[in-house]
């Protein structure tokens, strides 16, 4: 988590409210509050739901540091209070979670805001960045977004909630449109102002349109002007009370929860009919896989192209935490519904296209890292996959290879035999001669080139060639 | 009053009082039904003194 393992550094996306700021010391993910945002902080540990939750793991393991444990190097003794937060093995942004994970997310967000408003608490902010998963399993982790409920007033976050939920999930499940290039494309989310033009004509009759799209961006333009101070204080006179910003969080979440990606469902038996491998194949790749990944210890491993999740599954019996990469929202989607239904906690799905992979966004582009800065693996299983970049994504060889080795970790790689059916329904869309480089010899001098290659293993088909390679020092 | 550090737009908080059902459309016709009323009721000093905040929606630096 965060660009910093040692020494003290600030979380770069932790700025925003001044209550509360994450920073990192020699790899503590720590939590400094002010003198009300440690007052919020000991109310909320006061409550039933919110030890109950984070026993549940529902919310980040949280504790507080003695301040004789913190070093004088860290220097800011403004803060009244510092928490220690459990890591995030790996973390991913809303714009690399499927339809199903940013629900999940969702509903995790509103059933803890439910909670805390039944015992006097709300939250300051409704954003999907305050989630992460831990393999298929969300988790809250701005223990600084709860503060005790002010009589009278309206959910705060519920603006931030549509921007980068309510709205995205809409958009695909009524529009069929991906929410992640525009959750991508601008990190505060889609604004009223931006979606509503999206639903026309019989749109407004389907279940939170007209309320939350409609009549919120009708209400966002008639009252720009006005100052929240006073909206809050005319709400107050007219009755709002605590119960409705209760039956307000109610209402959405049954919305929410009610919410289909068609295309998901319908997919889904086509989906598990599509495999070109034997069984015999299937097996001895498995071996091979298995095998590689328990060579040398593996806190990290990335599948990228993880399809199906079948080799990040094989990973992750020697590896310590498993990301599975895909670009295809729907296969990502099935594998993150399976594993949450099997409560795994070691393997993240994430969608994220390779030849476009997540950059940095935010404020100075820091706010939210690129995905390839994120962590360090130490063991990359590329899959079935050279075809796809080199081919179809006309990246060369020779990048591929450099790319890899960029990385720094063990490398292990499928070679796709231009003859092989899959490479060869690929090439046909090509002109003739276009990758006149993409052979196996070519492929192999550029690995040795950079590689060590510990083993390697041609699968019964004869068209894929399976490495194991240890990447050699970078020349100098 | 305190502040969110979150800039809560108005129309924002106004649309929940319809999101929460029943009982939220009746503080949302209340709310415009006082601000519709607002110009034609008569103030004593003190109510004047207390809403010398601008009126919801209110356009600009008129004041």
């Amino acid at each position: 988590m965060g660009p910093s393992t040692s020494g003290v550094g600030t979380e770069p996306a932790s700025f925003r409210d001044p209550a509360s700021t994450v920073f990192y010391l020699d790899g503590h993910v720590l939590r400094g509050l002010s003198k009300q945002g440690a007052a919020d902080y000991e109310a909320l540990t006061a409550t039933r739901f919110f030890p109950q939750a984070v026993q549940a793991g529902q919310i980040v393991g949280t504790r507080t540091v003695p301040e004789e444990e913190l070093p004088a190097a860290d220097g800011d003794s403004s803060w009244a209070m510092v928490l220690e937060h459990d890591r995030i093995p790996v973390v991913s942004y809303p714009y690399e979670w499927t339809f199903s994970m940013l629900k999940a997310a969702a509903l995790l967000h509103l059933d803890l805001l439910q909670q805390g408003l039944a015992e006097g608490q709300t939250m300051k902010d409704g954003y999907a960045y305050n989630l992460q998963f831990v393999g298929a399993r969300p988790v809250f982790i701005d223990v600084g977004s709860f503060e005790q409920a002010r009589p009278g007033e309206p959910w705060a976050g519920y603006r931030q909630f549509c921007q980068t939920f309510l709205y995205p999930l809409l958009l695909t499940a009524y529009k069929g449109v991906r929410f992640q290039p525009w959750l991508r494309g601008a990190v505060q989310g889609i604004a009223p102002g931006d979606i509503r033009p999206l639903f026309t004509g019989f749109d407004v009759f389907k279940r939170g349109v007209l309320k939350h799209v409609v009549l919120h961006q009708a209400m966002d333009a008639r009252f720009s002007k006005a100052r929240a101070s006073d909206t809050r204080r005319e709400l107050q006179r007219a009755g709002f009370s605590t119960e409705l910003q209760a039956a307000t969080v109610k209402a959405i979440r049954k919305l929410v929860a009610g919410l289909r990606w068609k295309a998901g469902e319908s997919a889904w038996s086509d989906y598990q009919r599509t495999s070109t491998y034997t069984d015999a194949e299937k097996e001895r790749k498995q071996a091979f896989v298995r095998r590689s990944v328990a060579a040398a210890p593996a806190p990290l491993c990335y599948d990228l192209g993880a399809n199906d999740g079948t080799y990040s599954r094989v990973a992750a019996e020697h590896a310590g935490y498993v990301v599975a990469a895909d670009s295809d929202d729907l296969t990502v989607d099935l594998l993150f519904q399976a594993l949450s239904k099997e409560g795994e906690r070691r393997i993240l799905p994430i969608t994220l296209d390779l030849c476009d992979p997540s950059p940095g966004l935010g404020w100075r582009g820091r706010e939210r890292s690129a995905f390839f800065d994120r962590d360090r693996p130490d063991v990359v299983l590329a899959l079935a996959l050279i075809h796809h970049l080199a081919i179809t994504g006309n990246v060369p060889l020779a990048e591929l290879v450099d790319w890899w080795h960029g990385l720094g970790a063990r490398l292990v790689v499928e070679f796709v035999d231009p003859e092989d059916p899959m490479a060869d329904r690929l090439l046909a869309n090509k002109p003739a001669g276009m990758h006149g480089d993409y052979r196996r010899a070519v492929f192999e001098r550029l690995l040795e080139e950079r590689f060590q290659v510990l083993e390697r293993e041609e699968l019964p088909s004869g068209t894929r060639v399976l490495y194991h390679a240890a990447p050699k020092p970078s020349r100098a | 009053m305190q502040l969110a550090y979150l800039d809560a737009a108005s129309g924002s908080m106004i649309v929940q009082a319809i999101v929460a059902g029943v009982a939220g459309v009746a503080v949302f016709a209340k709310l415009f039904w006082r601000r519709l009323t607002s110009p034609f009721r008569r103030k004593t000093a003190t109510e004047a003194q207390a809403t010398a905040h601008e009126p919801l929606g209110a356009k600009g630096d008129k004041r």
